[in-house]
């Protein structure tokens, strides 16, 4: 009889085996898809579309298909105006400098689209936008980042034109207008809610309609509004018929959450979804998928764009063995990242030299104005070797008190690509003789604790992600070294300090003339890269996998989402693709 | 492995019977038939034995084989089964840093150097990491070797060291490599070490503290077993694999730190360690159930009652009644355990909560796999077969136990 | 009779409160809490902003006041509010439950209607062939990783043969009819339905097999054998309805299980259900649907117990709760 249950399993194991060994071959998920419907695939969970209590990356994205902000970031990296007519700047005299004598601060004219308004018909104006300040500043309502409400003092409504108003800053910073995360509310749904629960804690996000009734169309005033939201599971949409701007060519959109990855391109490939967005596939999966769409010729593009997202590796300066220069020198010259980015990501994630991308305007690569390393292990062990550093026959340094060059390596767990990059740094620099310890937080409690408190040990892995010409303030000043005394806050989690530094991110802000902003932040970017606080790695690229036929679609390399130009997405039929090839524009 | 077992079960026969009576002798042996005579039984431990010592044997296959589960080779990953492969460059860098290190190569250098293998210029102190790296190793090891015969000592031995070396520099993987271009076959035999152990170690602990427990609340019943048996229900009532995946997240470090257990944290098998404490935190309380549910019924039969009007200790009757008693079924279950240990071991790992990288365990590997099924099945299907395999043959063991010493099922 | 349910039913209150507790210890003791995971998503959240935040949520309150005000709202039959979702927690949780009622429900009755007559069939032909397979197969269920099975079955049945769906719960669609959108349903639920099912009824099959040789071996059985009874009439009036005791009772315990065991399947198959939402909601420190979700399992678990206790005397009159 056993031989028989073994057999069993034998034949089990045999066609298993079988099955693994048989790549699967062409499949097309049916026909391409059409202006009808598009169905987008996401891994991340997404809340309620409040947007201004919204804190998930993917509310985020879905919230750029449906509501609009005052000014935006295209493609290119240029911001134009969104609900706005006009930026104003000095130079176009909307915005003036106002003095008092005592302090200065600006004032800027804001215009709303004279079309704008919301779901339902109502005209968006500028008090939708008062209100969204108010609601913004009220100390009960959990808003995630409450500076972009703080920085304006006042919003003065024309009298005689609603459209019209004027913002007061409470300072005179160059960037007052960046007002891409400033969205308004609807004040004719949304005021008697707030005005009821404006004095419960939390009482107000609880109720309000996004909560209660989040398929009203007056609650949007992008190209789409929400006619179906399965909160954990899905949102339809379909076209706002009230959108100032063009109108959207496709129908209607579905979005899917499935939350595991493997599932996810299962469910591409069965046909179940059409696109995957740029919170779907893990990079390594894209590379994949990107290789297989070419061999098999399946309908898909896969997209990668390098985006703003900085992948280092901070360095702790109490740390006594990186508190020596040399040591933290030898670091840099011990990882090769080109290797890096040309054997894991096939080169298609760029390496890094400091903490702007190539996408930032302030980027720069001269080696007059920075200090570049290039990866050479022979120079990275002449510096171990000046530092009092040897060998010893176990092929680890030691120093002078017989301690071993020994360093902690920590990230957030669970993040596959960065561990896939830890392993392989693990390796480079046992090459110059430093022993490697890896350990890892969630998430949560390695942003939470670990490096807020600045808790770790040696060197922490994990990323920025923050808008062009951006003031590195927080993470360079010595104000914004994480203490007791401060309370912690702050994101200088190396313990950089270096009082030029501490001027220039002050000037930075004052600087209303283009080229004196970049000499200033090119200084900065040269201490940064001479002192070595941190060592860059590369820049994370954002994937997704859209239908062949999808034309109008582009990731922008920053952090507001591509659905920002939703309206222009458009799914060209057989004919189309035929007259233009795959290729289209 | 089949002899193996009776050896030791003859030896633990010989005790008893010379302790006890000539009965038991025969017991122990129709015990031990029995459980031959379960085949699949049988099947399985020859599987645990056989997994047991290629996991022990894991040093010794490396050495052998020169495949080592943390190398990597990044220009290599993904590759399919039965690739021979190159290794990585920076590999082959560390190998020459190693083979300089070693001894003085001068003669060795200045030999090469008039050799013109590079179309380049290089410092003497470079020409072998350019040599490795430049050429590939096979490309290599037949200039080389063209140029041994060439070679004046002591150059010439130097050259056969080299030779040796480079000749090192190819690999063979039998099943492939992952995301790292690591070995799949080597990966899978370490992660044999961690899932077993984790298994065996958790049903052990669990086991004892079942007995412990149970026992307890078995012998002297009224208010210590209410309250240890209440204690142990509601622990049963909770959802168990929900409550792993809170516990797992707690940061060990934060609970032991500047305790003695500190060096846990500081262990290189943190995350091993972690696993095993909390899944013995959570899996004893079938055991105890079972320990006091036979004690009970034995507590009431007539031989221990006899040993008590003789005026039996009640340590005497614990330990020379009792638990001879409650061994039998708690081993039972102890076996069944293991298998449920290397389940819920993987399932947390899988889910990422459990053994971290780059320590492979059958679980974590898995969890790498998922993602890429669709690319790279072989990584998926795997590990998933062995833990089927392990888990199986645990099984099957714990259930030709049972009915080795269920007395109903004695066959005579 | 009465009094002792009434025991049992306050003894069982007071375990889940005692429970209740430690759950929201365990959670508590997790590191970092739902201002955190905004962090994560927002580098540019200030310290100002996190402890604004933190105050606002009630999170810098000790871990018994927090544990008061939760049960007392619980109390007042207010579940309270997702902080992932934004939402009353009874909006999340309502459709979940439901969804996982479906796939637990359709997993348990197919392996019950495969697993009953293997069982039987084993038990009548002890020691055949037909028995060693079919022990081989009951023993692969419960040895199987539950993620790998769902794996296995999405590799097989949505890559290699794609018959089903790889993983969702529906399709999102709106102009389905009724008999349409069934038929979708039914179409997502039968990978997940299909590994869920295939671990229980490895327990199944043996709990039948066991409880069948157990009856068969019963001294009526001699006697109904020795009347001359017609061979089903034996094996069913006789050995089988005997069997069922056990069998129901496991059934009904398992019930309450199904609830957690399901995390695993739901999550490889993106299944919409409650298990899923329970990892996410630990995963990212939603305490109150987590915790609404813990207590709803455990009381399922103690309730089912006291059940089956119950169900016991009913079945077997030589027990009595005097």
């Amino acid at each position: 009889m056993s031989t028989r249950a073994l057999l069993f399993i034998a034949l089990l194991a045999l066609i298993i085996g079988a099955l693994a060994y048989v790549r699967p071959q062409l499949m097309r998920p049916g026909e391409l898809p059409t202006n009808a419907e598009l169905k987008i695939g996401i891994t991340q969970e997404f809340e309620n579309l409040n947007p201004i209590v919204m804190s998930m990356v993917a509310t985020t994205y879905v919230y750029r298909m449906v509501g609009r902000s005052l000014i935006q970031l295209d493609e290119d990296s240029q911001w134009l105006p969104q609900l706005a007519v006009a930026i104003p700047t000095l130079e176009n005299g909307l915005a003036r400098r106002v003095s008092d004598g005592e302090r200065e601060w600006i004032e800027a004219d804001w215009t709303i689209h004279p079309q704008a308004s919301w779901g339902d018909g109502e005209p968006l104006t500028c008090r939708d936008f008062r209100f969204s300040w108010e609601v913004g500043l009220s100390p009960n309502v959990g808003v995630p980042n409450i500076e972009i409400y703080r920085q304006i003092a006042d919003i003065r409504i024309d009298p005689d034109d609603p459209k019209r108003c004027t913002f007061e800053y409470r300072e005179a910073r160059w960037n007052f207008n960046r007002h891409h995360l400033f969205y308004p509310l609807p004040e004719h749904l949304e005021r008697p809610v707030f005005e009821r629960f404006a004095d419960q804690p939390e009482g107000y996000e609880q109720h309000s309609n996004y909560t209660r009734d989040p398929t009203h169309p007056g609650l949007y005033s992008g190209p789409y509004r929400i006619v179906n939201l399965g909160l954990g599971s899905h949102l339809i949409l379909e076209r706002n018929l009230h959108f100032f701007g063009d109108p959207a060519h496709i129908d209607r959109i579905v979005i899917m959450l499935i939350p595991n990855t493997g599932t996810l391109e299962a469910n591409l490939r069965a046909g179940s979804i059409d696109m995957v967005s740029q919170l779907g596939m893990t990079f390594d999966q894209s590379l994949a998928f990107a290789n297989r769409v070419q061999a098999q010729e399946l309908p898909f593009r896969v997209n990668f764009q390098p985006g703003l997202t900085y992948e280092h590796l901070d360095l702790n300066l109490d740390n006594p063995f990186l508190q020596d220069i040399r040591v933290r020198r030898a670091l840099v010259y011990a990882i090769d990242r080109q290797g890096l980015v040309d054997a894991l990501f096939d080169g298609l994630q760029p390496a890094a030299f400091h903490n702007l991308a190539p996408t930032d305007p302030w980027y720069t690569e001269d080696p007059q104005r920075i200090v570049i390393y290039r990866h050479s292990r022979r120079q990275a062990n002449r510096l171990l070797d000046e530092a009092g550093w040897v060998w010893r026959d176990d092929g680890y340094r030691y120093n002078a008190d017989g301690e071993r060059l020994r360093l902690r390596l920590m990230t957030t767990a669970g993040n596959k690509v960065r561990e896939l990059v830890q392993i392989y740094l693990q390796d480079q620099w046992r090459g110059i003789g430093v022993d490697v310890r890896i350990q890892n937080d969630p998430g949560r409690v390695f942003f939470g604790q670990t490096m807020r408190r600045r808790e770790y040990g040696g060197v922490a892995m994990y990323a920025w992600s923050s808008s062009p010409e951006n003031n590195p303030r927080s993470m360079v000043s010595s104000d914004a070294i994480p203490s007791e005394n401060n309370g912690w806050s702050g994101q200088n989690y190396p313990g950089w300090s270096n009082a030029r530094v501490d001027e220039l991110v002050d000037e930075l802000d004052r600087a209303f003339d283009e080229q004196e902003r970049l000499d200033l932040i090119h200084e900065i970017l040269w201490h940064y890269t001479y002192e070595v606080p941190v060592i860059p790695l590369y820049y994370r690229s954002e994937t997704s996998v859209t239908p062949i036929n999808l034309t109008g679609y582009r990731i922008p390399g920053h952090q507001i989402s591509a659905a920002n130009h939703v309206e222009r997405w458009r799914l060209m039929d057989a004919d189309e693709m035929a007259r233009n090839g795959s290729d289209a524009p | 492995m089949t002899t193996g077992s009776m050896s030791t079960g003859g030896m633990d026969a010989e005790v008893t019977g010379r302790q006890v009576d000539h009965e038991a002798q025969s017991m122990t042996r129709i015990l031990l038939e029995q459980f031959l005579e379960h085949r699949m039984a049988v099947v399985g431990l020859s599987v645990i034995v056989l997994f047991l010592a290629v996991a022990l044997l894991a040093p010794v296959i490396t050495a052998v084989t020169g495949l080592d589960p943390d190398r990597q080779n990044v220009f290599n990953r993904y590759q399919p089964p039965g690739s021979h492969l190159d290794l990585s460059t920076h590999e082959r860098e560390l190998r020459v840093q190693t083979f300089l290190r070693q001894a003085d190569r001068s003669d060795l250098i200045r030999f090469l150097a008039g050799q013109d293998l590079l179309e380049f210029a290089v410092d003497d102190e470079d020409l072998l990491y350019e040599l490795v790296t430049q050429h590939a190793p096979m490309d290599l090891a037949a200039m080389l070797l063209e140029l041994q015969d060439r070679a004046p000592d002591p150059a010439g031995n130097d050259l056969q060291a080299l030779r040796n070396l480079v000749a090192d520099f190819r690999s063979f993987h039998l099943l492939g490599t992952d995301e790292l271009g690591r070995d799949v076959l080597i990966r899978l035999i370490y992660g044999t070490r961690v899932s077993v152990t984790v298994g065996l170690l958790v049903a052990f602990v669990s086991g004892l503290i079942g007995l412990l427990v149970g026992s307890l609340a078995g012998y002297y019943g009224g208010r210590t077993d209410a309250i240890l048996m209440r204690f142990t229900d509601a622990l049963l009532s909770l959802p168990i694999l929900v409550v792993l995946i809170v516990v797992s997240a707690i940061d060990l470090g934060k609970v032991f730190g500047g305790t003695p257990l500190a060096f846990i944290v500081e262990s290189r098998h943190e995350s091993v360690i972690k696993m095993i404490l909390i899944l013995c935190l959570f899996s004893w309380m079938q055991a105890a159930r079972l320990v006091r549910g036979s004690i009970l019924s034995i507590k009431e039969q007539e031989f221990v009652l006899a040993a008590r009007v003789l005026g039996a200790k009640d340590r005497t009757i614990i330990g020379a009644h009792i638990i001879p008693n409650v061994i039998a079924p708690l081993l039972v279950a102890v076996t069944l355990g293991i298998g449920n240990a290397i389940l819920f071991e993987a399932a947390l790992s899988f889910l990422g909560l459990g053994i971290q990288p780059p320590t492979p365990s059958w679980g974590n590997m898995l969890n790498n796999a998922q993602e890429m099924v669709q690319h790279a099945p072989t990584l998926a299907i795997l590990p998933g077969l062995l833990i089927l395999f392990t888990v199986i043959s645990f099984n099957y063991v714990g259930d030709g136990l049972r009915d080795a010493i269920d007395p109903r099922s004695i066959r005579r | 009779m009465t009094a002792y349910i009434l025991r049992r039913l306050l003894q069982t209150v007071v375990v889940i409160l005692l429970l209740s507790y430690f759950c929201y210890l365990l959670m508590t003791l997790m590191p970092g809490d739902p201002v955190d995971e905004m962090i994560m998503a927002n580098p540019e959240i200030t310290s100002a902003d996190i402890d604004r935040l933190r105050a606002l949520h009630g999170l810098d309150q000790p871990v018994w006041v927090r544990y008061w005000n939760w049960a007392s709202s619980i109390a007042s039959g207010d579940l309270g509010y997702s902080r992932t979702y934004r939402v009353p927690v009874t909006d999340i949780l309502g459709p979940r439950l439901l969804n996982t009622f479906i796939l637990a429900g359709a997993a348990l009755l197919v392996a019950l209607i495969v697993a009953i007559p293997l069982g039987v069939w084993a038990a009548l032909k002890k020691n055949s062939s037909a028995d060693y397979v079919i022990n081989l197969f009951a023993f692969a269920g419960i040895s199987v990783p539950s993620f790998w099975i769902a794996i296995v079955l999405i590799l097989v049945f949505a890559v290699y043969i794609p018959i089903f769906p790889a993983g969702g719960t529906g399709s999102i669609a709106f102009d389905m009819t009724p008999w349409e959108s069934f038929v979708d349903r039914l179409k997502y639920l039968v990978l997940p339905v299909l590994s869920l099912s295939f671990l229980s009824i490895g327990t199944y099959v043996r709990y039948t097999r066991a409880a069948m040789l157990e009856a068969m071996g019963n001294d009526y059985i001699r006697t109904a054998r020795a009347k001359g009874l017609s061979w089903p009439r034996i094996y069913l009036m006789h050995g089988f309805r005997n069997a069922l005791i056990p069998l129901i009772t496991i059934t009904a315990l398992s019930f309450s299980t199904l609830f957690s065991g399901a995390i695993i399947t739901e999550t490889v198959f993106a299944y919409q259900g409650v298990g899923q939402l329970v990892f996410e909601s630990i995963q990212s420190n939603d305490f109150n649907v987590a915790m609404v979700a813990f207590m709803i399992s455990v009381s399922m678990v103690l309730l089912m117990n006291l059940i089956a206790d119950l169900l016991y005397g009913v079945a077997d009159p030589r027990i009595s709760y005097a």
